[in-house]
């Protein structure tokens, strides 16, 4: 593309999935940042009807301390305190796409329900200027494994998508191309801000 | 610090920055000149517009693509400010339209719906005289609208459909408001023109012929969206296009809800499977927005139908019901 392409990853929490792929794309030196589209940050607790629930405010630093206090064997064995400390790495806290105002060319989300979520939220933005962006979903389920088969396939999208001198003409065979690849079904709109 | 003093080291700042502009290889720092000289003067001394105009537009011809995008976005926004500048930028709006990179010529467009609005206020405000000028103007605005009705079947996708988004702006300035127009979020007195604010007597601006303009372009966007070998994009593009003209403008809210109806019995046999999940999810969302506006209480059995064959609950469909209006029930 002429200018660098904007990318956004979009999960539900942006703990896992969009982070994953947010360490990812920015090693390879893209220009990515990360969201979550749920109303709370949510992550496994001692049992799947005690999750750990935390506000978007909250940092991954305090996340980190707090569940270090509650149970620091639970927490280091399902790798929360070590997805938590990679986090705090990368930014301050997780954020909200829907706070966002900032735009992208490209945002991809990680499951449908989250696409939904932010199709709901394009339409009911201001628009101004009418700059397109594409929001594609790829289906990643949220645990440690697939977040990294995750980011591989996010990783190949966006270096092909990035490749395209004409995004807009070009991303429909693109896509095309990439989902016998990923073997998994991709939805994908184009919206105006 | 007094105005006069204040005057000239704008004046001298905005020389600064232009002759930099000129003399860098980069387009990132150009461009970053360019929006400062943009700030100073459009919005901190417009006194200044109409004296650097040239030396701005000289930009159109600069060899990195995103200057001249940037240029397209600066006209503008230099002629919102001051709609007597349009005689000038004009001319530079149709050499970008045409511009050798397809990402100028799609930016160009994209600013076109703004440009009409802008053109269109002009002629109703200004005073009377000057009618070459104003001639030329709305002449240069024309060929540009025409080449929209040749691009629609350009061959690049892209193009397509920022045509299309054209025609969404271009057909909600032709056509007029109800009492249930929904306003959209930051609306501003600009953007908000309709055929009801035209004059019926004026000599550029016939109103009977811009209402059959604004027809003629909402026919172009139900031809466009019926097409047999549309792409997925173009087709959720015009699709939300649609439903946003349908929204604003309730005249038109039937022949939408027509559209959709032999769309979703109808769709591109050349969409590959994906991409007709793609489009069926936003078909029904489009459906479940239309089903909120007032509008739909004439068509609830329509739209419920289309909504069940996309898949769409019980529950969903009841949430989205429109509010019953006494005046419209006793009106029924």
């Amino acid at each position: 593309m002429g200018v660098e392409m904007r990318v956004a990853v979009v999960c539900s929490s942006n703990q896992n999935r969009s982070m994953e792929a947010h360490s990812f794309l920015s090693k390879r030196g893209y220009r990515v940042r990360s969201f979550g589209t749920g109303n709370q940050v949510k992550l496994p607790g001692p049992s799947l009807d005690k999750p750990n629930i935390y506000d978007f405010n909250t940092t991954y630093d305090e996340m980190y301390k707090d569940l270090l206090r509650k149970d620091p064997e639970l927490y280091t064995q399902n790798g929360i305190l070590h997805m938590l400390d990679r986090n705090r790495r990368i930014k301050p806290k997780p954020e909200r796409f829907q706070s966002c105002k900032d735009k992208f060319e490209v945002v991809i989300t990680c499951e449908e329900r989250v696409y939904d979520q932010l199709l709901e939220d394009m339409e009911t933005r201001e628009k101004d200027d009418m700059n397109p962006v594409h929001i594609i979903n790829i289906d990643i389920q949220d645990n440690h494994e697939e977040a990294t088969i995750g980011a591989f396939l996010i990783c190949d999208l966006v270096s092909m998508l990035s490749e395209s001198d004409d995004l807009d003409n070009d991303i429909d065979e693109i896509l095309q191309d990439f989902e016998p690849r990923c073997q998994r079904t991709i939805l994908h709109t184009v919206n105006f801000y | 610090m007094d105005e006069e003093e204040g005057s000239t080291s704008t004046y001298d700042r905005v020389v600064e920055l232009v002759n930099q502009a000129t003399l860098m290889q980069k387009d990132v720092q150009k461009i970053g000149n360019l929006r400062q000289v943009q700030e100073l003067i459009v919005h901190k001394e417009p006194g200044l517009l109409d004296n650097f105009l040239e030396e701005m537009l000289a930009f159109q011809s600069d060899k990195g693509n995103e200057v001249r995008k940037f240029i397209v976005s600066f006209i503008e926004e230099a002629c919102k400010k001051e709609p007597d500048l349009l005689g000038k930028c004009m001319p530079c709006l149709q050499v970008l339209l045409q511009d050798e990179n397809v990402n100028v010529q799609k930016k160009t467009i994209l600013v076109l719906p703004n440009i009409y609005r802008t053109i269109v206020w002009w002629l109703i405000k200004s005073k009377p005289g000057n009618d070459e000028e104003k001639s030329f103007v709305w002449e240069s605005m024309k060929a540009m609208k025409n080449k929209m009705y040749e691009l629609i079947d350009s061959e690049n996708d892209g193009i397509r459909t920022h045509v299309v988004k054209f025609f969404e702006g271009y057909v909600l300035a032709l056509s007029r408001k109800t009492s249930e127009s929904e306003v959209p979020k930051g609306m501003t007195p600009e953007k908000a023109l309709t055929l009801d604010d035209i004059p019926n007597e004026h000599k550029f601006l016939k109103l009977k012929r811009l209402e059959e303009e604004g027809a003629k372009g909402f026919d172009i966007m139900l031809r466009f969206q019926a097409s047999p070998h549309i792409s997925s994009i173009n087709l959720m593009t015009v699709m939300g296009s649609i439903t946003t003209i349908a929204k604003q403008r309730p005249d038109y809210f039937s022949k939408v809800v027509q559209a959709f109806e032999a769309l979703q019995v109808n769709l591109p046999p050349t969409l590959a499977k994906s991409q007709v999940s793609s489009v069926r999810k936003n078909l029904k969302m489009h459906m479940l927005s239309l089903l909120r506006h007032p509008a739909s209480q004439d068509y609830i059995p329509q739209i419920t139908t289309l909504l069940t064959d996309l898949g769409a609950t019980n529950s969903e469909v009841m949430k989205s019901m429109p509010k019953i209006d006494e005046s419209r029930k006793r009106k029924a």
